[in-house]
């Protein structure tokens, strides 16, 4: 039941959806000074030995990050570990803090929503 | 050859001190102004948006445990949690504007050019600031390599524009004290900070304004202040 569907990936959709969101996305992007003064406001970081994967930067930049890096142009493979990222090391609390005020949560929120759309997401198997 | 070297050091030497200094300050004037207009662009005024902050009133006496220790507020801020990274950052940070603006041979040249200047530091305060700033910049440079987390998230993008905002300091120390080449240093020099200027509104070191517009002017949760504007 749980079976998620197998479907191709449509990287002219996910090219469309980051066009609308690009300003905010860029901009964010562009401006993290890759400080990592967030980390410590998140929960999973500080409950798992302070693994970097659980940095909320690194969340963002591995995931719209790598999705806007190549434009959209991402296989199944890559949406894959990004779905790993953005729901399995991200519970999306909104507690994570930037020195900057990038929004780091509607950025992973976005990721999740690129991959839903292209039929990657955990299912309760997982 | 050696006229010839010369000849080219003298061109860079001219082209630095020259048309490029205006070039590279007008790409950092308009190109700011330019994202600036962008990102008020790309926001709206907020409307209707939920109270940023609570309101402030006093809990009754019973709801308060007087035996618990009280913790000042700063523990909780981002300082709290990184004292060390903040310090060093602010410091970093602060002698990155003023000394430049500041320094004495720089408005002596302003003074030359166009006939005004800013007050200046005495030299030796300008010199201790730009040891400061390098030490602080060994700092983030050391940090970036051997922390863990930094690493995690650092690229050759980020060595790179370390070494942009790092070098025009360094070769500015080096020419003064005329330590190697003094006019190769101070091409170099001009050279850097013409690369700082130019490159400041593109890339990265943009957080110099999007830092003032994320925390003061968009509603997010660690808006300080109220906030006008929404993405």
């Amino acid at each position: 039941m749980n079976e998620q569907k197998i479907v191709e990936i449509d990287t002219v959709k996910i090219k469309k959806r980051l066009k609308q969101r690009k300003a905010k996305m860029k901009m964010s992007l562009s401006v993290c000074a890759r400080c990592t003064l967030c980390a410590d406001s998140c929960f999973l970081f500080n409950n798992n030995n302070k693994d970097p994967k659980y940095m909320p930067s690194y969340k963002f930049i591995n995931s719209i990050g790598r999705i806007y890096k190549r434009r959209g142009k991402v296989d199944r493979a890559a949406l894959e570990k990004i779905r790993e990222i953005v729901w399995k090391d991200c519970v999306l609390c909104t507690r994570c803090y930037c020195p900057f005020g990038i929004d780091i949560p509607d950025m992973i929120a976005f990721a999740r929503s690129i991959c839903r759309e292209q039929g990657v997401y955990p299912t309760f198997e997982d | 050859m050696e006229i010839l070297n010369l000849i080219t050091s003298d061109l860079l030497y001219d082209l630095a001190r020259g048309p490029l200094v205006w070039i590279s300050f007008l790409i950092l004037i308009l190109g700011t102004i330019y994202r600036t207009v962008k990102l008020f662009s790309f926001t709206r005024k907020k409307k209707n948006a939920w109270p940023v902050s609570l309101p402030k009133k006093k809990a009754p006496d019973g709801d308060t445990d007087k035996s618990a220790p009280l913790i000042p507020k700063w523990k909780f801020t981002v300082f709290g949690a990184h004292p060390v990274m903040i310090s060093v950052s602010t410091v970093f940070h602060v002698i990155l504007f003023i000394a430049p603006i500041f320094l004495l041979a720089h408005n002596i040249m302003l003074d030359e050019a166009v006939g005004f200047s800013l007050c200046s530091f005495p030299e030796k305060v300008t010199d201790y600031m730009t040891i400061v700033f390098l030490v602080c910049g060994l700092f983030f440079l050391l940090r970036r390599i051997f922390i863990a987390r930094v690493r995690a998230i650092s690229s050759v993008y980020d060595y790179i524009i370390w070494c942009i905002t790092v070098a025009p300091f360094l070769t500015g120390f080096l020419s003064y004290y005329q330590v190697f080449d003094y006019k190769t240093m101070i091409i170099l020099h001009m050279l850097s900070g013409e690369l700082m200027l130019a490159a400041a509104p593109f890339t990265k070191i943009f957080h110099m304004v999007f830092f003032f517009f994320g925390r003061f002017v968009l509603v997010t949760q660690h808006t300080i202040g109220k906030g006008s504007r929404t993405w």
